[in-house]
């Protein structure tokens, strides 16, 4: 029993983390339809951050994670001003923002992909945080995990609310429906719209922070996370918080059984296999009614 | 067979047959360049046959390009090489086509990353076949044809991947393409049977990919998934038909021998710098010459008038 609880544990502990990456990657998808395809690389930038704080500065990892999210909403604001913002402004259609976005952002990739190679080499960079195990019911878990999951679970209900509940959250969502409509009910879209991007990657930089506190990291780390943020957008449904939380929560359960019923080479294939088979079952996402 | 077709189709036949004297005439280096060069022009042409024309980004490129790869290194010594290099084309052409009928009713960006996984599916998928029931990661190669007889091979598939292309775009086919990337719904309306010339265009053009995949397997003599699946083999040709202007024929051409000097010669030296370099450039471009290097040259044809 406290195996399958422990496997479980293990995958939602990463299903928080893709839940957390997916929500940051849908707010800049679902408006405008810009497809930032070098989102996992912000994660990755996010989690050298922490690192370089930790091992240079002794910093707390947790106490850092506000200065993350700021300095990547900084990157964020920069990226679309430089990028995306003419994009948005010359494409002549909404398909042709999506390719070209597509382009820039796997452009921006090979950019900080590579900057990051140059800066800190391939090696394996890591440190150690909160490695104890805790107990539950006989299970074992690190702590570590457990704060990452915590924080994930945590970041990703709070930006729910948010965007339900508070007036700002509504002007995001009318801003989803209709940006021509969100700005003739006075809603500033050239203030609102790059916020929301920063604050896109501003998620990918915590949801980086949190997985440098349990894995070791690599320049090449973030590349597999955009791709299973966009599986998981495709789980939950397109534009909808809620669903990214659960179609990551679900995604990590699926992957942890999955690998342990067959074997963990077989995970990207399981990644995929959900992704195709939900694209073409119910590609409005599991959730839509 | 219009005027314009016969002058490309003349011009090609003529430049290949001065390309093929390459191995005679330059070193070891140079051929392995030429080489280079003449296998990204035909994967940049024949991405650009399909995507170009319809708007539709297929990322899947190295998906079929290993398929091919793998096809000869599973034939070579029970085949003959020059039957091999089809094979791997019909390979890759049946997988596409199979692919084709489930995805290719998405647009944009989930096509793209939908293909984009195919890669990685495939790769995975032959890594654990090969670990599962062969025992081994990787392929030796052995009793590979000569470096010229892979250059000249490569050549003819690149010509005629060309001589394809260039027949395809004064065809039917053709137009239809252009149409579904001009409005789909419109070309749909005017009869166009777009799923059908949607299928037949992903597949032709993965003929090609694969059919390169399998003509330049035997370079290397050691195959394994993660060298014949690399994902850079895919951006790089997207990069090139992109940069090149992906709605002509001649642009992917011209930067395809322009990229792979620059790679070769820079990529060995600085990679990480040179990679960054790629990456700043496909921004520019995006940015302010969306249409590709062609359109400084010459305009294309409004395709949405």
């Amino acid at each position: 029993m406290a195996f399958w609880i422990e496997l479980a544990g293990s995958g939602l502990i990463t299903g928080g983390i893709y839940a957390l990456v997916a929500m940051g990657l849908n707010l800049q998808y679902g408006l405008m339809r810009i497809m930032n395809i070098s989102h996992g690389e912000f994660l990755m930038l996010g989690a050298y951050l922490t690192w370089l704080a930790h091992v240079a500065f002794g910093i707390h990892p947790v106490a850092f994670l506000p200065v993350v999210a700021l300095a990547l909403f900084a990157t964020g604001l920069l990226a679309y001003r430089l990028c995306f913002r003419r994009i948005l402004r010359t494409s002549p259609s909404v398909e042709a923002i999506e390719a070209r976005s597509l382009l820039v952002g796997f452009g921006l990739m090979y950019l900080v992909q590579n900057a990051a190679y140059l800066a800190w080499g391939a090696d394996m960079r890591g440190y150690s945080f909160l490695a104890d195990a805790i107990e539950f019911g006989g299970a074992r878990f690190a702590a570590n995990g457990l704060v990452a999951f915590g924080f994930a679970v945590a970041m990703s209900l709070g930006l729910i609310a948010l965007l339900r509940w508070t007036l700002v959250g509504k002007a995001v969502r009318a801003m989803m429906q209709s940006p021509v409509g969100a700005q003739l009910v006075g809603i500033d879209t050239a203030v609102l719209h790059p916020a929301v991007f920063g604050a896109g990657l501003a998620l990918a930089g915590i949801a980086g922070a949190l997985l440098s506190m349990v894995y070791e990291i690599t320049p090449g780390m973030g590349e597999p996370y955009t791709v299973t943020a966009l599986i998981v957008i495709t789980l939950g449904g397109l534009g909808s918080a809620s669903g990214c939380l659960a179609g990551g929560l679900l995604l990590g359960l699926v992957e942890a059984f999955g690998m342990h019923f067959t074997s963990p080479s077989l995970k990207m294939l399981l990644s995929y296999g959900v992704f195709i088979g939900v694209l073409l079952a119910r590609p409005k996402g599991l959730f839509a009614r | 067979m219009n005027a314009d077709l016969r002058r490309t189709l003349s011009l090609t036949a003529a430049a290949a047959l001065g390309l093929a004297s390459v191995p005679w005439l330059a070193s070891d280096f140079w051929l392995s360049l030429a080489l280079t060069c003449v296998m990204y022009a035909g994967l940049a042409v024949t991405w650009a046959m399909f995507s170009g024309a319809t708007g539709y980004l297929s990322l899947a490129t190295s998906a079929f390009f290993g398929i091919g790869a793998y096809v000869t290194a599973w034939g070579l010594g029970t085949l003959p090489y020059l039957l091999l290099v089809p094979l791997g084309g019909l390979a890759a052409a049946a997988f596409a086509a199979l692919v084709g009928l489930a995805v290719l009713h998405l647009r944009g960006a989930y096509f793209a990353v939908l293909t984009f996984g195919l890669g990685e599916l495939v790769r995975h998928a032959i890594t654990y076949f090969e670990k599962t029931y062969a025992k081994t990661v990787g392929r030796v190669l052995s009793d590979v044809p000569e470096s010229s007889v892979v250059y000249l091979t490569v050549l003819l598939v690149t010509a005629i991947a060309v001589a394809a292309c260039a027949a395809v775009r004064a065809s039917r086919l053709g137009l239809a393409l252009a149409g579904i990337g001009a409005d789909e719904g419109r070309a749909q309306t005017l009869g166009v049977d777009t799923r059908r010339v949607k299928i037949v265009a992903f597949a032709l053009s993965a003929f090609f990919a694969g059919a390169l995949g399998a003509a330049v397997a035997v370079r290397w003599t050691y195959v394994e998934p993660s060298s014949v699946f690399n994902p850079f083999i895919g951006f790089q040709t997207v990069l090139i038909a992109m940069l090149g202007g992906a709605q002509t024929l001649i642009g992917p051409l011209a930067s395809a021998i322009v990229f792979s000097i620059l790679t070769e010669l820079l990529r060995l030296q600085f990679p990480y710098a040179y990679l960054m370099l790629l990456g700043a450039l496909l921004i520019l471009l995006v940015l302010y010459l969306p249409g590709g290097i062609a359109t400084l040259i010459h305009r294309p044809r409004r395709t949405d008038g």
